[in-house]
């Protein structure tokens, strides 16, 4: 429960080392150290053997939350302590401050990145659920300086898999300006308390100027797959409005379009019900969120 | 903060002493330990369940840089014994498994240990265990302990003919005729009962894994012999185990537990085959040797427990009296090897325990185990009697429903009302009043009250629930039962050594793991002297300093060390005293006329005589000439207590929860326990003692569970699949007392701990069956886990449907 | 395969060589000495015993290198207590008997005392929340609560 050898660190200052750096070694042999708080775990059973660890605790550039008129951009390297109390991130992009702050533990949460969860992509993981949900971009810039932006649902691949390169570093994740009238909301649910998520589920709700559902965004994550948008069940929500009963269809609906697996925490149709109950009360603090309360 | 008057110091809230180090960093845990040159050794486990081992590869890690060693079963099956040796052999008829410190010829289960690898740095030792390639030919793996009861063909240990380790009849007497005509009475009673339940209940495999993991440290020297650092509750008996095992006269084998040790809970109770290999390996190489157990390594090999099946029967006439029982019990005990244990104690005191506290008029109560391709089921705080305990505890509540009694008032109605008692598993109950215990739990808990509330919740289709269990618990065990359960003494032993400037040192042969006992043992001892517990210090757990104990088990401390520490301060008072009489030329006084409190000695028909206690000892000590005739100088005495029968401790809880239909999700809205303890020694440690027990209840119940797949791997060799209980998962416990002072200790105190998660399973899964009476959901099977709680939910909305 | 790192740790400087893959846990255990950091989930860094402060911030040890935190401060329990005098935290855990056998100790003193610094007036509700990351078996946590509770009482 050691790591193996490690023949090189590197501490950059700027991303173009950073990249410079990664550019010395084969593909995988080189890894990027965001928090740690997953990649650690790796490197210490030695599932993975990185002949380089660079470490990127020192790119400030990569660090905090910042809103500008063309959205919110929150660093790769932001931990969760501070998105779980950024003040940007409170109404329309709540469900990031809500998987933030259910992350693990304290100390997690103290050194845990967004960049690092992300690309990382384990797949009970709750940051990539709520980013499915909130629709965010992945900002990447490669080794040859070309920077890209991949919305979410292209990033997040199969389990332990994303569309970042090996010579790409992930800035930023970058969210559009919302709406007036957006809101939305995080939960799961786990054996204890805080634990990787049996399920957990995101909604994005922007609302039209009578209160009902304009646009709809609802992920679930804690599948055997990986976390996957319910497109039906967003489809189904468009137009309803807080208490509506079609709310609990569009949910149902999600509960059969999204593949559960049955393990050692819970069967596959304990997984569907508890897409309709935690998307139930996401819905409502969605709602609530999106109407200012 | 003392709030302690007087020299009162037996029941007083005093701060732990063991506090400071362990707040400040400085306690010293077997991983603290060092030895220069130690080498480090690692185990190589095995990837099967059940395999014949081909070929072990071991070349290129004996290649590596800093590797000193590599050995397989094969290097050490004609150097060490194998087990079993009768030093850790109980005198039960069972079949003792044989097996090394590492596999020969074939594997028994997922972790069991084919290879050790023993290099200078710990790094290097696991980058040569995992260059050692094994080649297995796989064996029909064997996990289902009622199909493994059967099968004759496929056996875990070939030189058995079956695979059933152990079975027993606990009821009906002696002899085969008397348990027949036994059995046939009570099969007489159950076709005539009003009220018949029967029911399958089954515990899942889990167990009490402690923060701290298991290790040595060992070294050997040609002229001192063997020292040896372990994670022990039970420093004795591993030294006489070493000693036989490895041929090593005893006089050259020091054991020494850690003074502070992580945690035990009855893991750290067995002599498991790690540490041989650990001391023939210092042996060996004349070099210091350490091994500290990975979590991995821990939650594979030990720390399972419970793993039973109880197919209950109970008979009561229709206004609730219980009228007999009958028990097939079937335990899994996985391969079985593991010294003094052998995986199948557990189950069989579990059902000795089965009766509970409830006055049976006859039982017919028999337990067979099977053993299988797991890890060997290693002890657990509860003692094999989670499982039997949660078996009883739902079927009295079955019981009770049946005869149309609130289940509260069924248990009253069967308390054994009188002590001693005896009961039909030969359990001897020796004091205590359990109805005292019970009626103080209920003055707690508002029943009338909660069923209107409860009702009135209903209507607003909200699912509250009460529920009751209860425990009457070993309070250690006496040789009487000790010694046939493990070859071992059940006696306390303290030696109490008064040093020159009136501070005193107590040795004791157990070895604690968090119970405090440098605390409550400086209590006792200061109240016997009448001085401050800071000037007592506590040496524990060093089989060459300390006198012999069996370890700290089943709660032993409060009963037995403790007492065994009392008497060996009466004993030094009575010298002191006769030194008092003739020094001071007391006329007509006797040894028992003098009381020793706040730093004097006092006689106590002329309180004008007295001298401090430290000019005393000073002068025993120090100066030992013109003494009462036939005394010697000095003041140490080692005393031993033994208790003529087994005793006990008793409690009752109470638990009320709201369950969210919904998703079978519920929240645990109070817990209310009563208990008897006797006289309490210190209020906080007791109260910690519950607190840790009743919550470790829970984690079993509600979170932990070892899990095999369908070939014998073990998936949950980790703390994320092997989940316990956080600080949010639980709730605070309201501790009340209703105590009956014990009439054989000195002080009237109880040992208690031990026991006390047993009656928590029952009593929440009650509270959760009594929340979801209107589905009528009986729940028999843990873990208690939501889902299968809203299964069950569903399964009773579509039968009403239907 | 080395490096050279500078750690403070508890304001002394440790300056030394060591593998890359050593652990900040073993740094703090075998270079410095200070065994109150403790391991039990080996690699996880789920159960919390191995927690220290870096840089003022609670960290679980076991998941970082030694050489990430070259150039840092790191606390541990043995820099809590000042002139051997116990800290209101450390007091509390004592009076409440919110320990037993003390191994997840260290690592619960150094999560709470910053979880006090950022709670000065928690709820149980929050201290238990707080508690997540630390894992204890034996006290059931209530006794830990107190004396949280107490502690933020004794530093208000």
């Amino acid at each position: 429960m050691y790591p193996a050898i490690i023949e090189d660190y590197v501490r950059p200052t700027s991303v173009d080392e950073a990249l410079k750096a990664a550019g010395k070694y084969e593909a995988g042999e080189a890894m990027f150290l965001a928090g740690g708080q997953s990649l650690m775990q790796a490197v210490k059973s030695r599932l993975v053997r990185p002949r380089c660890v660079i470490d990127l605790q020192a790119l400030k550039e990569l660090k905090g939350v910042s809103a500008g008129g063309g959205g919110i951009r929150i660093g790769a390297m932001t931990r969760y302590v501070e998105i779980m109390s950024d003040p940007n991130l409170k109404t329309a992009y709540g469900a990031l401050a809500d998987a933030a702050e259910h992350v693990g533990d304290r100390q997690v949460r103290n050194r845990g990145t967004i960049g690092g969860s992300l690309c990382w992509n384990y797949v009970a993981a709750c940051m990539p659920a709520a980013n499915l949900a909130v629709g965010s971009s992945m900002e990447l810039l490669s080794a040859t300086g070309k920077k890209r932006a991949v919305m979410v649902d292209d990033f997040i691949k199969g389990p332990l898999e994303t569309a970042r390169a090996d010579d790409e570093v992930l800035l930023a994740v970058t969210l559009p300006a919302a709406p007036a009238k957006a809101g939305s909301a995080y939960k799961k649910w786990g054996v204890v308390t805080d634990a990787l998520p049996v399920i957990g589920v995101a909604v994005y709700l922007e609302l039209d100027g009578g209160g009902a559902i304009a646009k709809a965004r609802l992920a679930v994550g804690g599948l055997a797959t990986g976390p996957k948008r319910a497109k039906g069940a967003e489809a189904a929500l468009a137009g309803k409005k807080a208490g509506d009963p079609g709310l609990a269809a569009a949910l149902d609906k999600a509960a059969s379009e999204i593949e559960t697996q049955s393990d050692h925490w819970a069967d596959s149709t304990y997984r569907k019900n508890l897409i309709r109950t935690l998307g139930a009360d996401v819905l409502a603090s969605a709602f609530a969120r999106a109407a200012g309360k | 903060m003392t709030t302690k008057t007087g020299t009162n110091w037996v029941g007083a809230k005093y701060n732990r002493k063991e506090d400071h180090r362990l707040l400040t960093g400085k306690g010293r845990y077997l991983a603290d330990l060092s030895m220069p040159g130690a080498l480090h050794l690692v185990f190589v486990r095995s990837e099967q369940a059940h395999a014949r081992i081909k070929k072990i590869d071991v070349s290129a890690a004996k290649k590596l840089p800093g590797v000193v060693t590599v050995l397989t079963g094969e290097d050490i099956k004609n150097k060490i014994k194998p087990m079993p040796q009768p030093v850790v052999q109980p005198a039960l008829v069972a079949k003792y498994p044989r097996h090394w410190p590492l596999a020969v010829g074939k594997v028994k289960f997922h972790g069991e240990p084919i290879a050790v690898v023993v290099a200078r740095d710990k790094y290097v030792a696991e980058d040569a265990a995992e260059l050692i390639q094994a080649e297995y030919d796989p064996l029909p793996y064997i996990g289902d302990p009622e199909k493994a009861l059967a099968d004759k063909s496929n056996r875990v240990h070939e030189e058995w003919d079956d695979n059933i380790i152990f079975e027993m009849t606990f009821t009906g007497g002696a002899d085969d005729a008397s348990r027949a005509k036994n059995d046939a009475e009570v099969e007489r009673i159950f076709k005539s009962a009003d009220v018949v339940v029967r029911q399958r209940f089954r515990t899942h495999r889990c167990g009490m894994t402690p923060m701290e993991t298991r290790g040595a440290l060992m070294s050997w020297d040609d002229s001192d012999g063997l020292i040896a650092h372990v994670t022990t509750q039970r420093p004795h008996i591993d030294r006489l185990a070493l000693s036989d095992i490895l041929d090593i006269p005893a006089e050259k084998v020091r054991v020494i537990a850690p003074r502070d040790q992580g945690g035990g809970f009855g893991v750290k109770a067995p002599f498991y085959r790690e540490p041989i290999l650990v001391a023939y390996l210092a042996r060996e190489l004349k070099r210091p040797i350490r091994w500290v157990e990975s979590r991995q390594e821990h939650l594979m090999a030990v720390s399972q427990e419970r793993d039973q099946i109880h197919d209950i029967e109970i008979a009561a006439s229709k206004d609730g009296k219980l009228l007999a029982m009958r028990n097939r019990g079937i335990a899994d005990c996985g391969d079985g090897c593991e010294g003094v244990y052998w995986g199948f104690l557990m189950p069989f005191l579990g059902s000795v325990e089965l009766p509970n506290a409830y006055d049976w008029p006859i039982g017919d109560v028999k337990l067979k185990v099977a053993v299988t391709n797991k890890s060997a089921l290693s002890p657990a705080r509860a003692f094999g009697e989670l499982p039997t305990r949660f078996a009883m505890e739902r079927a009295i509540d079955l019981v009770a429903k049946k005869c149309g009694m609130e289940p509260a008032d069924f248990r009253r109605k069967n308390l054994v009302a009188h002590l001693p008692h005896t009961s039909i598993t030969g359990e001897y109950f020796d004091s205590g009043d359990f109805l005292k215990v019970w009626d103080n739990l209920m003055a707690q808990v508002d029943l009338k009250g909660f069923r209107r509330e409860q009702e009135a919740a209903r209507k607003q289709g909200r699912y509250l629930g009460i529920g009751f269990g209860l425990g009457v618990e070993l309070s250690g065990v006496a040789s009487e039962l000790l010694v046939p359960m493990e070859s071992q003494p059940g006696y306390g032993a303290a030696t109490v050594r008064v040093d020159p400037r009136a501070k005193v040192i107590v040795f004791e042969g157990d070895a604690p793991q968090g119970q405090g006992h440098e605390t409550t043992v400086a209590q006792a001892v200061a109240g016997a002297f009448g001085i401050h517990p800071s000037d007592i210090v506590v040496t524990t757990g060093d089989t060459g300093t300390t006198p012999f104990g069996s370890g700290t088990i089943g709660a032993r401390a409060g009963s037995y060390f403790i007492s065994a520490a009392v008497m060996a301060c009466a004993e030094l008072k009575q010298k002191i005293s006769r030194f008092m009489i003739h020094d001071l030329k007391i006329e007509n006084a006797t040894q028992d006329d003098f009381e020793f409190a706040d730093g004097e000695i006092v006689y106590k028909k002329n309180s004008n005589i007295r001298k401090t206690f430290r000019e005393m000892v000073e002068r025993i000590i120090m100066a030992p000439i013109n003494m009462p005739a036939g005394e010697s100088g000095g003041l140490e005495h080692t005393a031993f207590f033994e208790a003529a029968k087994p005793m006990i401790c008793f409690n009752a809880d109470c638990a009320k929860v709201e369950v969210d239909i919904r998703t079978g999700q519920f929240k645990i809205l109070n817990w209310t326990t009563s208990e008897d303890v006797g006289q309490i020694i210190n209020p906080q440690i007791v109260e910690g003692q519950m607190q840790g027990a009743v919550i470790q209840g829970l984690s079993n119940t509600l979170f932990e569970q070892f899990i095999y797949d369908e070939n014998g791997q073990q998936l949950t060799a980790d703390f994320e699949n092997y989940k316990l209980a956080n600080a949010a998962d639980v709730p605070d416990i309201k501790v009340t007392h209703a105590p009956t002072p014990c009439p054989y200790t000195p002080l009237g105190s109880r040992g208690i701990g031990e026991g006390r998660p047993s009656s928590v399973p029952g009593t929440i899964t009650n509270a959760v069956c009594d929340a979801l009476s209107p589905f009528g959901i009986e729940i028999a099977e843990l873990p208690l886990r939501p889902n299968q709680i809203w299964q069950l939910i569903q399964n009773a909305k579509k039968k009403a449907a239907d | 395969m080395n490096k050279t790192v500078k750690i403070t740790i508890n304001g002394e400087i440790f300056e030394q060589s060591v593998p890359i893959r050593l652990l900040l846990s073993d740094f703090i255990r075998e270079v410095a000495g200070l065994t109150g950091t403790h391991i039990s989930c080996t690699y996880e860094g789920v159960c919390g015993a191995c927690t220290v402060q870096l840089d003022g911030a609670a960290v679980k040890s076991c998941l970082m290198l030694a050489t990430q935190a070259d150039g840092h401060e790191v606390t541990t329990v043995e820099g809590l207590a000042k002139d051997g005098k116990l800290s209101p935290l450390q007091q509390a855990f004592n009076d409440h008997h919110a320990l037993q056998c003390g191994f997840c100790t260290p690592g619960i003193l150094m999560n709470m005392d910053e979880f006090l610094k950022k709670h000065p007036n928690p709820s149980d509700d929050e201290i238990r929340t707080g508690l997540i990351g630390n894992l204890c078996r034996c006290t059931g946590y209530a006794h830990i609560v107190d004396a949280v509770r107490d502690a933020a009482k004794r530093t208000r």
